[in-house]
């Protein structure tokens, strides 16, 4: 029958047009991504010397990573970081979709991209921005501090963290709406007019049809925000030089480590062995996440 | 025949791309390949920071004197910034400049991995009397020259004479460090601090000049051996003075050198003097407007009575990279940037020279250049380079920056910060540098011996 020959002849001729597409993006990402990564692998088990040059010493690097007490108190760091700060941002995230896909807000439009506009601004300039505003002499804490005569320091080694959470915060939290926002305009409105023959309630209405419907890219955002924030590198790194006390260690989140380690410390190696283990215990945890989500999808 | 086979294609594909970019990544050791070149008629590549904006004139002299020769400047920022580029192009094994502009304390790192050109082969090691002998020695390594200095910093004191004068202190009387340490108590009366330090790794060239200064000799280096001793007498007396201070709450430990906290700080007289390098005024009067006319400068504070050291904080020099295929040219360049119309070019727009012969030459120190007016109204009608230059020509202790100093500096951030906040006492703090910069020479391959 013809009908079984076609679906093969198809599906090859479908294989070959879509890569003419996508070829100058594999290609890129072949020699941008994919053979670094296994070139930072191959570095990684040698060591080059100031005086010896470069030497083989296989896992040598890794029994020196495992044995780093900085490098598990960064990790330890940026884990606090993501566990607080993940929740926190996605709640408001979510909270902001509901309240823009509620129709009972005034001025959508305007909230809509008002809260989308962080994230255009560079993370340099909002990062620098908001280091001066939390300068406790000369910033806008500062300013409050002289008008209530509090003493406040947001950027003291005890508050550091919270501090750059919410720079993160404020800086993420618009993408993430607008990835809520976007799957919440997807529930058909009959559904709506359903729930309001049989008298739900707001609330109801929230509970039973927008939560749910939120759970599929609440799995996206969550792996997302997820390895953003183990990655984390931007702010503590411009704000190192404007923090006082010089609270902001150079090896205060695993990327800056291995950003010293390569640029200040000539140990590109090791930085490379760090880079690999760090990718894979990401990749652990956001796997975890995903299975975990996907079990509830199934649900 | 379908999608199936597509996956073995692409795994061999990676496989394939993989092993290619392998061999070609590993090529990239350290080389030696550069070569003399036409001293004549060559375009060399130069990266480096143009703090006093002079760089295109500097350059477009230099072209009309040579017409053989075509620079190309690169800005690459900074000095930290230049550093990182220069380690890159050598790590790749090409694309590293013809000229390359490095702070004096990093031209170590490099000439001891052979990525830089030995001077001497140029004639360079002839022209040592011409310079002072603190940038001059910093740029010496194994007895030959692999720099020459642009620029050169001894410290002296700059201090706010209205915020001294509000706290009765009369400057001329600071001749040794406890009499700043007095002066230190009656200015922190008034609400200002005498000075800032945050043990951050923006102190560390303070740290290096003041220890320096102290006789002290942190580490010592000799070919593969180094030896750590944060301990050493001159290390004593630093560190107990400056653990004085801080234990009176006599420094402001919370700002960085260099951070916008600072600038503010210097331009409302919080911050009431800085022992720093004789390149400061040019950064005082852009950052601290507001103090226009009040600050003066002076000698450095010595540790005994009647001595008259200084030391060196920072400065700069240029040096040809052993990539370079232009070497000859590229020398023809430095010569004229730090022997020649070049020097005296920069030294009059805002760069400290460290040529004897402009150091001592009427024009520097004439209070009525133009350069010079600009510069002697902020610091109240005073003739600062005359100063200056006194500074320059004191004797130095010599001092060996450590042949990884970039992460020295990191690590003094890291290492010394916590004393600065009164979490340790900085005696402790400095042993664990002590033993952080042990570790990492034995991980470069140096034997180091650390007396503690």
């Amino acid at each position: 029958m013809q009908a079984q020959g076609e679906p093969r002849v198809n599906r090859r001729r479908r294989d070959w047009r879509g890569w003419k597409f996508m070829w100058p993006f594999a290609a890129v990402f072949l020699f941008v991504t994919v053979i670094p990564i296994f070139y930072a692998i191959y570095i990684s088990f040698f060591q080059n010397r100031m005086i010896g040059g470069t030497v083989f010493v296989g896992f040598a690097n890794y029994v020196r990573l495992f044995k780093d007490p900085l490098f598990w108190s960064a990790v330890g760091r940026v884990a606090l970081f993501t566990v607080v700060q993940v929740p926190i941002m996605l709640f408001l995230a979510a909270l902001m979709a509901l309240a823009l896909d509620s129709m009972k807000l005034y001025g959508t439009k305007f909230f809509r991209i008002s809260s989308f506009m962080p994230y255009a601004v560079p993370a340099v300039v909002s990062t620098m921005i908001w280091a001066f505003m939390y300068s406790a002499k000369y910033g806008l804490v500062g300013s409050l501090n002289d008008w209530f005569g509090t003493h406040l320091n947001v950027l003291s080694p005890s508050v550091l963290l919270a501090a750059i959470g919410n720079i993160n915060t404020w800086e993420f939290t618009g993408y993430n709406m607008l990835i809520f926002y976007s799957s919440l305009s997807t529930i058909p409105h009959s559904l709506y007019e359903a729930a309001a023959i049989d008298g739900a309630s707001e609330w109801q209405i929230v509970r039973r049809i927008k939560l749910p419907e939120l759970k599929g890219s609440l799995a996206i955002t969550v792996i997302f925000s997820i390895i953003g924030s183990f990655q984390l590198f931007n702010e503590p790194s411009i704000m190192q030089n404007m923090v006082p006390g010089n609270a902001i260690s150079s090896s205060y989140t695993p990327n800056m480590y291995a950003y010293t380690l390569s640029f200040s410390g000539g140990q590109t190696n090791y930085a490379a062995a760090l880079a690999i283990v760090m990718a894979i215990i990401t990749m652990a945890i956001a796997y975890l996440v995903q299975l975990k989500s996907m079990k509830e999808q199934m649900n | 025949m379908r999608a199936r086979k597509f996956t073995p294609v692409l795994a061999s594909l990676a496989a394939l791309a993989t092993v290619m970019s392998l061999t070609a990544c590993g090529s990239g050791s350290s080389s030696s390949s550069g070569a003399q070149g036409d001293a004549d008629n060559a375009e060399i590549t130069f990266w480096g920071w143009d703090s006093g904006g002079s760089m295109s004139k500097l350059i477009a002299a230099f072209e009309k004197a040579n017409p053989g020769i075509t620079v190309k400047f690169s800005s690459t920022g900074n000095a930290e910034n230049t550093q990182t580029a220069l380690a890159n192009a050598v790590a790749a094994g090409k694309g590293a400049p013809d000229v390359v502009m490095l702070e004096d304390a990093t031209v170590m790192q490099f000439a001891v991995t052979g990525d830089l050109v030995d001077l001497k082969q140029y004639g360079a090691a002839d022209e040592a009397d011409k310079f002072v002998s603190g940038p001059w020695n910093m740029l010496q390594y194994n007895g030959d020259p692999y720099g020459m200095p642009i620029d050169s910093g001894p410290e002296v004191l700059f201090y706010n004479k209205a915020v001294f004068d509000k706290a009765g202190v009369n400057a001329d009387d600071i001749k040794t460090w406890d009499d700043y340490y007095e002066a230190a108590k009656k200015i922190r009366a008034t609400g200002s601090y005498i000075t800032n330090n945050s043990g951050s790794s923006m102190d560390y060239q303070p740290f290096t000049a003041q220890a320096a200064q102290a006789g002290a000799k942190p580490w010592t280096v000799d070919g593969d051996n180094i030896t750590i001793d944060m301990n050493d007498e001159g290390m004593q007396k630093y560190t107990a003075f400056w653990q004085k201070l801080i234990d009176e709450d006599l420094v402001d430990t919370s700002i960085a050198n260099w951070s916008d906290d600072w600038n503010r700080a210097l331009n409302d007289g919080t911050i009431a003097s800085l022992t720093i390098g004789a390149w400061m005024p040019v950064n005082l009067m852009s950052g601290a407007p507001d103090q226009s006319g009040n600050w003066r400068v002076m000698q450095l504070p010595q540790w005994t009575e009647g001595e008259d050291y200084t030391a060196e904080d920072g400065g700069s020099s240029l040096a040809i990279s052993s990539q370079s295929t232009n070497q000859a040219a590229a020398y023809k360049f430095i010569e004229y940037m730090t022997l020649g119309d070049g020097a005296v070019t920069m030294s009059e727009t805002g760069t400290f020279p460290a040529l004897k012969s402009i150091l001592n030459s009427d024009s520097f120190v004439d209070p009525d250049s133009d350069a010079n007016k600009t510069t002697n109204e902020y610091f109240g009608g005073q003739n600062v380079n005359k100063i200056l230059a006194e500074a320059a020509q004191r004797p130095v202790n010599t001092f060996q920056y450590l042949p990884y100093n970039s992460f020295a500096q990191t690590e003094y951030g890291d290492d010394i910060s916590p004393a600065y906040t009164g979490k340790e006492t900085l005696a402790d703090a400095f042993k664990t540098y002590g033993e952080k910069l042990a570790e990492h020479g034995t991980q470069e391959g140096y034997t180091v011996t650390n007396k503690d």
